[in-house]
């Protein structure tokens, strides 16, 4: 595996670091605390999973990494840049359906390149090795209404990988398909991040998912989001999801987690 | 159990529509030789279906002026409209200076804008067509502005993300596709209101002795010719329907189809 600096064929030295990244909201009843103090360092090609309860700030701490949104205090360091705005070097599969609906499974795929002005056969073949990759090959012509929830995130996360981004942000992109699409789409996912060598955020509220995909796992604490545990997960892949090892990290997570639940009952 | 064939014919499409025209055509043909009986009250179905014939050699002239008219009225609308609309649904301070303009305009009736209409652009082909444009444009401006107001943001989001920076590439890339739609709809709006308008501003002679408005108004109801009058109104209300139909088949079969699946077309 490459990981010499400055070299500029190699593309997955990439390293996002957070410091002391806050968040606050203004909304009506005054100012809300969603994110607190976080720090984090992403290593280049790790596959890193956020869990937290709901409402704990996940999407708000992938929203600022992608530029979306910016921290109310606290940097986002991308290579050594603070992150100012979004940028096609952060992709991002999002928590809701977000293809274009007027566009074919070609079109949204071809999205970032178009952006980028590139020429119409250069985008379509890469487009087209996109959607190969994510198994749609065939459906390039359907519109998303065509296509079912767990197809439609499919084409979300080639539309994201045809940009080349350094980092894949994915907010609980399998969130709304059912156990078994969840479990081949995960299947496909490492797949995919094995191929493609990119670092991956993946947000979710799923232990089992966690456990299934991460090499390094950080738990969130309820409201004011803060990190409280990273752990990392050393189970060699193909993981299989029923193993011992799988099962006591399920337990430890759990264990984490059930804590942060009883402890937010007690400030509520 | 296995339907009836006559049924079954009688199901069949076309077939009850045909039956219902004619059944009205009959009861006014009855309504009009027996109960009426004047020509002047109610001119019956076999009347003008000969007046038909008698004005065949001016029909095609005076479609083609009006169609002209609504042609100028509905491009200059569609253009000034989705313009206005697009600024006003993109700038907050447009939105704001502009709000209570056109509200106040939108207000006034069409048909009020003749005299200036004949004033300003002679008695041409334009003052009818201005007449329709004031007319078309308001329907095509509220609604682009609509859909121009109403993107998701989910999807300029997803836009950010995947590298469109500038406000124009995003008006261009999402904004723009989004609402046509909304922009299809009010183009639809629009060219019923404007196709009265052609028919109310011909009457009133704004481009001149032309058009089917004016022949109806001018030479047939001023000489009392209503079986031409009505043969007119009828080949007014088919063109609508034409226009309707040929507007639906085109934006909404064509270049909407992705829309399939979020309304029931
Ligand atoms: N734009 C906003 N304005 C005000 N409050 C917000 C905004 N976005 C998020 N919040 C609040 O911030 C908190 C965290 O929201 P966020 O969407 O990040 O949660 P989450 O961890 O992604 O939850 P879930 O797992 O349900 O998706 C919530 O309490 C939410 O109400
Ligand atoms: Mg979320």
């Amino acid at each position: 595996m490459e990981k010499r600096v400055g070299s500029g064929i190699v593309k997955m030295n990439h390293k996002l670091e957070l410091r002391k990244v806050s968040k606050r909201f203004n909304t009506e009843e005054g100012k809300m605390e969603a994110l607190e103090g976080i720090n984090l360092e992403v290593k280049p090609n790790e596959f890193l999973c956020v869990i937290g309860p709901s409402g704990c700030g996940k999407t708000t701490l992938l929203r600022l990494i992608a530029g979306l949104d910016h921290p109310s205090s606290g940097a986002i360091i991308l290579d050594g840049k603070e992150v100012k705005g979004p940028s096609p070097d952060r992709g991002m599969v999002f928590q809701e359906f977000s293809l274009f609906p007027w566009r074919t499974v070609l079109k949204n795929v071809e999205f970032g390149l178009e952006i980028k002005g590139m020429k119409e056969k250069a985008r379509r073949k890469i487009a087209e090795r996109y959607i190969e990759l994510v198994g749609l090959r065939g459906f390039e012509n359907c519109y998303p209404y065509e296509l079912s929830g767990g197809m439609k995130q499919r084409v979300a996360i080639a539309r994201a990988l045809a940009t080349d981004p350094a980092i894949l942000l994915m907010d609980e992109p399998f969130g709304s398909v059912d156990a078994q699409t969840r479990n081949i789409l995960q299947e496909e996912l490492l797949e995919i991040w094995k191929r493609t060598k990119k670092t991956i955020l993946f947000v979710t509220h799923s232990v089992d998912e966690a456990v299934y995909l991460a090499d390094r796992v950080a738990v969130m604490s309820a409201r004011p989001g803060c990190l409280i545990k990273c752990l990392g997960i050393d189970i060699p892949r193909p993981r299989k999801r029923t193993s011992r090892e799988v099962n006591e990290f399920r337990e430890q997570l759990l264990m984490l987690l059930s804590l942060e639940r009883s402890k937010a009952c007690i400030s509520v | 159990m296995r339907e009836n064939e006559g049924l079954k014919f009688l199901k069949r499409r076309g077939i009850i529509e045909t039956i219902g025209i004619c059944t009205v055509i009959v009861i006014w043909q009855l309504v009009a030789s027996f109960i009426v009986k004047k020509t002047y009250l109610l001119p019956s179905p076999y009347e003008v279906f000969f007046a038909f014939y008698t004005v065949r050699e001016v029909i095609p002239v005076d479609i083609y002026i009006s169609l002209l008219h609504f042609s100028i009225g509905l491009a200059a609308g569609a253009t000034v409209g989705i313009t206005i609309g697009a600024l006003m649904g993109g700038f907050k301070l447009i939105d704001r200076a502009m709000d209570p303009i056109m509200e106040i305009l939108r207000a006034i009736p069409p048909i009020a804008w003749i005299p200036f209409a004949i004033i300003w652009l002679k008695l041409t082909h334009y003052s009818a067509g201005f007449v329709v444009f004031v007319g078309a444009i308001f329907p095509i401006l509220i609604n682009t502005y609509t859909g121009f107001k109403s993107v998701d943001k989910i999807y300029i989001d997803a836009a950010k993300v995947l590298g469109c920076k500038k406000g124009m590439s995003l008006i261009k890339s999402v904004v723009l596709p989004y609402s046509l739609p909304y922009i299809a709809a009010g183009t639809r709006i629009g060219m019923g209101i404007g196709w009265m308008c052609v028919v109310a501003a011909e009457m009133f002679g704004a481009s001149g002795r032309v058009g089917l408005g004016w022949r109806l108004w001018n030479r047939f109801y001023a000489l009392h010719m209503m079986d031409k009058l009505v043969a007119y109104m009828i080949v007014i209300g088919l063109i609508a329907l034409l226009l309707d139909r040929i507007f639906r088949y085109l934006v909404e079969e064509k270049s909407l189809k992705w829309r399939k699946g979020l309304v029931a077309v």
